[in-house]
């Protein structure tokens, strides 16, 4: 069998997401808190400048590395194994 | 947005540009495109390399309003407006919940739009003309939002030289000929040298703002002075309408008709990856590019209200217009890059509308057994009528019933289930998927008409989101379909996953 894979189907991906994500809102910091300036960012929006970075590196990790579904095109021809009720 | 200072260079830029778009698609993006082919036509064959579907993505994805728009929102609401940037990030993300998948099945059963799969997964007419309606009715409001864009970015450049429904008329006009002679391959060119002017206008002009008004750094410290909220830690409320506009956007986006037509036109997995591991990157040089631009336009031009904040990027171009020749056409650049913003998704969406009204409406609805060719007719011509019945609501707007045109992203993601579930549980049945959809819609639209923009945070697409995917999972476990049924949509995808 050729080596398929599903992004939907690893699980791990998607708490990691789900983490980058929300560390990038700024719920849990006391709110009214500016300093210290960080590249003129206030410090939350640096953290989130961050996470904002980490998420594309991680979609970029994903997509390449956990997507490979097209090889399933090559023996879909007259193969008719059994699965989805055939 | 005015500018005083451009008038008949602007007329004349716009012109040759739009006459420069239409040579490039006319010379290089018609050979090889049947206009009896639905597949040739509306997909390119399903043959888009890496270089035009990375680009048809990125300039379909930001309009207008990313240009002119949000730097007025990161002026008006602050630091909290970074969120334009990860929530585009998300799009990516909400790309990665389906695409992979929908790729090769669209691949294997020759889709041509997203009703293709409704059809296919769900076989009913029921669910399938719902779908259809939902998509078009919100794709219809989208590129009616678009041209009025248009027809204001167009007095604003030209200041009035020539009433600006002429300007919209010829745009429209040779955006409608380009398409109906190339389909998406001619869009897609077109997108690609609208794609390089719209990043080229940015990233020139936030270049000049910077040497212009001073750093982020001086514009955050005076923002600390003089409105502290703009960069303090925001109320839970804030974080919580961030939240909801990451779901509204990251999947609302990604399930747009014409988003997920690109999903079908790419010519191979390979091609899909590359252009969304870029676009993974683009709001970087983007929304972010327009939020440190809102920011510092906050020390450049202090105390706007709301509808003063609207025409900041025509105030900032004005003062840096008139340093120097250099800067007056760069900024003319500028401009040019909202022409192109506007004009590359406006094409997008004429371009999927048609292909719902002549793959699905007629080719499903009016005449199943016509040929190719009478669909695509039909669809051109059907196409070419609403978009002028548009153009007249835009140019001379109805008095009531002004809410039935703002639905668009919440009507638009309530197909999102469909795709989401349906694409991984055989059990989401035709009943579950349709009183989802429905009543998603219902209260989105409600909230909408009602003036109630978000709930506890939550906007009303979201919520209707919600509620659709409860209402989908409870009446598909109560009114399940039969099992064969059951089997023969699990056989539509279940394929993939049969190792």
């Amino acid at each position: 069998m050729k080596n398929v894979r599903e992004p939907v189907r690893i699980k791990w991906i998607w708490p990691v997401l789900v983490a980058i994500i929300l560390l990038g809102v700024p719920w849990y910091l006391p709110q009214g808190s500016i300093e210290p300036i960080i590249m003129g960012f206030p410090y939350w929006a640096f953290i989130s400048f961050i996470m904002t970075i980490a998420l594309s590196l991680f979609l970029g990790y994903v997509i390449l590395n956990c997507w490979s579904m097209e090889s399933l095109l090559d023996d879909e021809s007259g193969n008719t194994k059994a699965g989805g009720g055939r | 947005m005015k500018l005083p200072f451009i008038g008949w260079h602007g007329v004349i830029t716009i012109a040759a540009y739009a006459l420069f778009i239409l040579g490039t698609t006319l010379y290089l993006a018609t050979r090889g495109v049947s206009r009896k082919s639905l597949s040739s036509f509306y997909l390119a064959n399903k043959g888009l390399g890496p270089l035009l579907l990375f680009f048809t993505l990125f300039s379909t994805q930001y309009s207008g309003n990313t240009v002119i728009g949000y730097p007025a929102s990161a002026y008006r609401i602050g630091f909290a407006w970074w969120q334009s940037v990860p929530y585009m990030v998300l799009v990516i993300a909400g790309y990665l919940l389906f695409a992979p998948r929908l790729h090769v099945v669209s691949k294997k059963y020759g889709f041509v739009t997203p009703s293709d799969w409704f059809d296919k997964r769900f076989n009913s007419k029921a669910v399938t003309l719902v779908a259809t309606l939902l998509m078009t009715y919100g794709l219809l409001n989208y590129l009616l939002e678009q041209l009025v864009a248009m027809g204001q970015a167009i007095s604003g450049l030209t200041a009035g030289v020539i009433p600006y429904i002429y300007g919209v008329l010829f745009l429209v006009a040779i955006m409608l000929f380009y398409e109906s002679m190339g389909g998406m391959k001619a869009v897609a060119m077109a997108d690609f040298i609208n794609g390089i002017v719209i990043l080229a206008g940015m990233i020139g002009f936030v270049f000049l703002a910077l040497t212009n008004f001073g750093s982020l750094s001086s514009a955050t410290k005076n923002l600390i002075a003089t409105a502290p909220k703009k960069v303090a830690v925001p109320p839970i409320q804030t974080s919580i309408n961030w939240i909801s506009m990451y779901i509204l956007v990251g999947i609302g986006a990604a399930v747009y008709p014409h988003a997920i037509q690109r999903i079908y036109a790419a010519d191979s997995e390979m091609t899909l990856k590359k252009s969304l591991l870029r676009m993974a990157w683009m709001p970087f040089f983007t929304t972010a590019v327009a939020f440190i631009i809102g920011i510092i336009g906050t020390q450049a031009f202090p105390g706007l209200d709301k509808m003063q904040s609207e025409q900041l990027v025509g105030m900032m171009a004005n003062v840096i217009a008139a340093k120097s020749t250099f800067n007056y056409w760069l900024m003319m650049l500028l401009f040019s890059s909202v022409i192109a913003a506007i004009m590359s998704t406006t094409d997008s969406v004429i371009l999927s509308l048609s292909s719902l009204l002549s793959n699905d409406i007629y080719g499903k609805v009016i005449k199943p057994d016509a040929d190719e060719g009478e669909k695509v007719l039909w669809g051109k011509i059907a196409g070419m009528i609403l978009v002028f019945l548009l153009l007249l609501i835009a140019w001379k707007p109805p008095a009531t019933l002004v809410e039935i045109f703002t639905l668009k992203f919440e009507v638009l993601i309530q197909v999102a289930p469909a795709f989401l579930l349906g694409l991984y549980w055989k059990g989401l049945s035709k009943t579950g998927v349709l009183l989802g959809m429905l009543s998603g819609a219902v209260l989105a639209s409600g909230m909408t008409f009602s003036g109630v923009k978000t709930m506890w945070g939550w906007h009303g697409g979201v919520l209707g989101l919600a509620l659709n995917i409860v209402v989908s999972v409870i009446f598909s476990l109560v009114f399940p379909d039969k099992k064969e049924e059951q089997d023969r949509a699990e056989e539509v995808y279940f394929w993939v996953v049969r190792d």
